[in-house]
């Protein structure tokens, strides 16, 4: 159980990671492909918050005395995740205009029946 | 001289990035004004940027400029490397950047003009970006304002193409952008820092599986932009189906730009000499295969995408060769590539505007209708194919040289295979100067110009290509020292580190 215990975080990130990427892979509809996009993006963005964590760690702020360096968390990953995050909305809220502007022009949804531009 | 000297000391490389930002953002403010005025804004940025770059370059051939964001010391903030190769590139991208955007003062005519401009801004400076950044993941922020700038002006048009290739294009991007940023975060939890240089000093400390997983992830994520072969399913689609100064760009700046942040990663950070083997394959035959599909295009548009595939592979197959020569070619056929390309589509784009088509069979005495456009395009298709006086052709022929100079068998056939694929480049783009001034139109003939703006800009990129051909020994100098920066790894960790 210690196995699971200490690895819980990247078992889960890189559960979504597969996850996010087998539905981008396997789904036709295009609403499913963004949300694949979407949990693929959580995933990354876990794992880099469970690179720098520590159990029972604190924020690393120097509120309380006796703290010392070694019980607190890394910031530098939740920075890096938070700018992950904003970026990942932006990229989300393109995809989804872009599927309203899709569906506009086919009607339909499905990847398979929208094959205009070919090899 | 020493006025200027002085004036170099004065210039910051962070305005590179700097300036073309704000001025993005300061878009929609300008046009509360007057609305004529902002596509001129563009032009203003990078007429700047050019020359900062320009000035930058020697102070930077002696010494490579760090600039130290917030004042910490290198491995503890983010920092802009303004080395030879930085510079190169910046230059590059201000001068394509200058130039099409003077195309598309009377190009851009429909849709929403002022969101153009803005997201013209911020692909360039995306780009400016990632070339001058000392920090991994800063280097990913600058790569993500490309890609989503680039999706958005891929889908400008509205129309049914547009669309379905902007959806592509981001469906792929963004998994290549996911599998960058995993390959980042391993490296950090290994290494506990994002500095390029300092990674690439502790990078032979670390066990070679725990590296090697990071590196596949991050050269599988950034070549997608790159578009090196099993991951280039959008750029026919992308490139064929954007406006064609965003074509220009994305063919000369984008790609090109990714391909620098793979070799980086690759010669940089990993020193991965084991590995080119690789992709010296993986370049031939990302060669052929875009060789051979643009050959069997009809749309000009999409043959010109191809034809980009096939040059990727070309850069590719010269930086993997890993001695000096291989790498001066590398760049060498990068600027090559970049002018060529770059005024081969936006010629297209005006004899598609006249023609009404993007049909290669639709352009039959465009020689007659379109003289100069036609003779820019044949400029242009000449110096890809690699023919003197053009630039095409020292850039080929140190590439060749380069190959030879291993002595081995190997790279001679592959050279071989090369040429091979040149003298297919060469034929389907001599078919196509073949129809436009050998073959007579049903049409009226009708003598129509490119607006003078279109003009000017064709005619500075085919003088570039004429005087740089002529005088390969002008750019020799920062070739050399951006070649030694890539290979000398060691001197460029010492230069950010101190």
């Amino acid at each position: 159980m210690s196995f699971l215990h200490n690895y819980i975080y990247y078992i889960g990130a890189f559960g979504l990671i597969f996850i996010g990427l087998f539905i981008i892979l396997v789904k036709h509809n295009l609403i499913k492909v963004i949300i694949g996009i979407s949990i693929l993006e959580t995933g990354v963005n876990l794992f880099l918050i469970a690179v720098g964590y520590i159990s029972k760690g604190t924020a690393p702020i120097f509120s309380k005395p006796g703290i010392n360096a070694n019980q607190m968390v890394d910031p530098v990953p939740q920075a890096l995740v938070l700018t992950a995050i904003v970026i990942g909305v932006a990229v989300l809220a393109m995809a989804l205009s872009l599927a309203i502007r899709l569906y506009k022009h086919y009607g339909t949804l499905d990847l398979r029946k929208i094959k205009e531009q070919r090899w | 001289m020493g006025e200027l000297s002085l004036l170099s000391n004065g210039v910051n490389p962070v305005l590179l990035v700097v300036v073309p930002l704000a001025l993005a953002f300061a878009v929609p403010l300008i046009g509360f004004v007057s609305k004529k005025i902002i596509k001129y804004i563009p032009v203003v940025a990078f007429l700047f940027n050019l020359i900062v770059a320009l000035l930058l370059i020697p102070s930077v051939l002696k010494q490579p400029i760090v600039v130290k964001i917030g004042g910490f010391a290198p491995p503890f903030c983010i920092n802009l490397v303004a080395g030879p190769i930085g510079i190169l590139f910046s230059a590059l991208i201000a001068l394509a950047g200058l130039l099409v955007s003077i195309y598309a003062l009377n190009y851009i005519r429909e849709g929403p003009q002022e969101k153009y401009h803005i997201l013209y801004l911020l692909l360039l400076t995306g780009a400016t970006g990632v070339v001058l950044t000392g920090d991994i993941f800063n280097l990913f922020v600058f790569f993500e304002i490309l890609c989503i700038s680039s999706y958005a002006l891929v889908a400008y048009l509205g129309n049914k193409a547009g669309i379905e290739s902007s959806i592509k294009y981001l469906i792929q991007g963004s998994v290549g952008s996911s599998l960058l940023l995993l390959g980042i975060g391993l490296l950090y939890g290994q290494f506990g820092t994002l500095n390029m240089a300092d990674i690439a000093n502790q990078i032979h400390s670390a066990s070679s599986p725990s590296i090697f997983v990071p590196m596949v992830l991050m050269i599988t994520g950034l070549g997608v932009e790159a578009a090196i072969f099993p991951l280039n399913a959008w750029l026919p689609d992308a490139h064929s189906s954007a406006p064609s100064s965003i074509s220009a760009i994305l063919s000369g700046i984008a790609i090109e730009v990714g391909l620098y942040a793979v070799i980086r990663v690759l010669f940089t950070i990993f020193d991965a000499s084991n590995f080119l083997m690789f992709f010296v394959f993986l370049g031939v035959l990302t060669l052929l295969i875009g060789e051979m599909c643009a050959f069997s295009q009809k749309n000009i548009k999409r043959m010109l995408a191809y034809s980009s595939i096939g040059q990727i592979g070309l850069i590719v197959f010269a930086f993997s060769i890993a001695n000096t020569y291989g790498v001066t070619g590398g760049f060498f056929q990068l600027i090559s590539h970049t002018l060529g390309k770059g005024l081969l589509f936006l010629a297209a784009g005006y004899m598609i505007y006249r023609s009404g088509s993007m049909d290669i069979s639709t352009f039959e005495g465009m020689g007659k209708r379109m003289p100069l456009t036609s003779l820019f395009f044949t400029v242009g298709a000449f110096s890809i194919v690699g023919l003197p006086p053009f630039i095409g052709f020292p850039s080929k022929f140190m590439i060749v040289r380069a190959a030879l100079s291993t002595g081995e068998l190997l790279f001679t056939i592959l050279i071989g295979i090369v040429l091979l694929g040149t003298v297919i480049e060469g034929a389907y783009f001599f078919r196509v100067v073949q129809v436009i001034y050998f073959k007579k139109g049903n049409g009226n003939p009708e003598r129509k110009k490119a607006p003078i703006s279109g003009l000017i800009s064709m005619f500075i990129f085919v003088i570039l290509i004429l005087v740089i051909g002529v005088y390969p020994n002008l750019i020799t100098k920062i070739l050399n020292s951006a070649a030694s920066e890539l290979l000398n790894r060691i001197d460029y960790i010492r230069s950010v580190l101190g």
